[in-house]
């Protein structure tokens, strides 16, 4: 039990991320925004597994995770799927102290990369309305989002790439 | 040298009871020009243990609120029988389920709460979902044991309001911030800061007259319609606790 729990350590985290993302807990946040969870366990899985790996898996976490948004318009496939491509042509950086902070200009430049594309539904979707209201909210979400996923991402990818690596040696 | 000391002592000023009533003199001048006002305070802080107190209070706050109570029922089937007349929609308090918030997104891109009750305890795709304030949002899917609710911050949310005091309709547009936005059709509507916003009666989604919000900011830049920004009543970042209304369209 407690081999098969460690060698299936990344796919039993894979579960706890929409688990997250419905809890949103509130003072995490900043301007009422969270950082972005999926990227958190998308960017060690990619970067162990590969780009083709990365790209699989960020297509799932969309589908999971727009099953569990209300938004039938919008959807977190593309940004995902492209960062986990993108994720998975990264390769790990000798230096740990550096390798840290390289997790956190990953994830932000990830997070900008996924609110853009999902701006960008919206704007396609209200462009008849040409609200500017919308817009202006919508930019203080990706800042939010990219500020606070960029502070995390060392201290939680760093974790799970390393439990990531530990299953993968002990069992493969 | 008796003598004098003798003399000295018998003028007037030198007795303390002479002193005395010119103080008390002194004194009632001043009660007399001040109209009296030491006696009204002094008697203010002898009676103060005598005054109707606190148990009177409750006796008439409970009237006023027995009063308030009877009146709004009176006012309720008025409403009722009038809407019967017309023909207009109805909102009935029978059809009410009480639920938790379990999962709360109020301040991203998804603008939704996920509530305890689902299918199993009746909850429906269309219902209302009103919080301490008014209005909070439709639930838009349900589950065995969930339910999820649009809130009417969330840029895909549209229902149509009311503004009592010009007695107009409007349409809130949700625009993904704290603050929907309020479109009147008419550049001519005289909106003001402060107006009240309730649900629209002509509004098919919705029960009438929930309480929505008050208007905070106006834009009349536009040409052909004003907007304006809405407070909400109902705060979704901080209530916990929601009733789910049913309603039969």
């Amino acid at each position: 039990m407690n081999k098969i729990f460690k060698k299936k350590l990344s796919l039993i985290s894979f579960i706890f991320i929409p688990i997250i993302f419905l809890w949103h807990p509130n003072w995490l946040g900043f301007l009422g925004v969270q950082p972005y969870w999926p990227l958190f366990w998308l960017l060690p899985w990619s970067m162990i597994n590969g780009s083709f790996n990365g790209l699989i898996f960020g297509l799932f976490l969309g589908l999971i995770l727009d099953s569990l948004t209300l938004d039938d318009s919008f959807t977190q496939i593309p940004g995902l799927i492209f960062c986990g491509f993108l994720f998975g042509r990264i390769k790990l950086h000798s230096d740990i102290l550096v390798g840290h902070f390289r997790y956190g200009l990953i994830c932000s430049f990830g997070s900008f990369l996924c609110g853009t594309l999902y701006f960008l539904q919206i704007l396609f979707r209200n462009f008849s309305d040409s609200n500017s209201l919308m817009f202006i909210s919508s930019v203080k979400n990706i800042l939010a989002e990219v500020f606070l996923t960029g502070f995390f991402a060392p201290f939680i990818c760093s974790q799970l790439l390393r439990m990531f690596k530990f299953s993968r040696r002990k069992f493969y | 040298m008796l003598d004098i000391r003798r003399i000295s002592n018998s003028r007037w000023w030198h007795k303390k009871k002479n002193w005395l009533l010119f103080a008390i003199f002194v004194f009632l001048v001043f009660v007399r020009i001040s109209k009296g006002a030491i006696y009204k305070d002094f008697y203010y802080f002898i009676s103060k243990p005598f005054w109707p107190g606190q148990f009177q209070k409750e006796i008439l706050l409970e009237s006023i609120d027995q009063e308030y109570l009877i009146k709004l029922n009176l006012l309720k089937k008025d409403n009722i029988r009038l809407r019967r007349i017309l023909s207009l929609q109805e909102s009935s308090n029978d059809n009410k389920i009480s639920a938790t918030v379990i999962s709360r997104k109020a301040g991203s891109w998804w603008r939704q709460i996920i509530l305890n009750k689902g299918s199993k305890d009746g909850v429906e795709i269309g219902n209302i979902v009103i919080g301490p304030g008014g209005l909070l949002g439709r639930v838009k899917n349900t589950s065995f044991f969930t339910s999820s609710v649009t809130l009417i911050t969330a840029p895909e949310s549209k229902i149509g309001v009311w503004v009592d005091r010009i007695q107009i309709n409007g349409l809130l547009v949700g625009l993904g911030d704290d603050y929907p936005s309020l479109i009147l059709y008419s550049k001519d509507a005289d909106i003001k800061v402060g107006d009240f916003v309730s649900s629209s009666p002509a509004s098919t989604l919705l029960p009438p007259n929930i309480p929505i919000g008050i208007v905070q900011s106006i834009d009349e830049t536009l040409k052909t319609k004003k907007t304006a920004k809405i407070s909400l009543l109902a705060k979704p970042h901080v209530i916990d606790w929601v009733q789910i209304l049913k309603v039969d369209i």
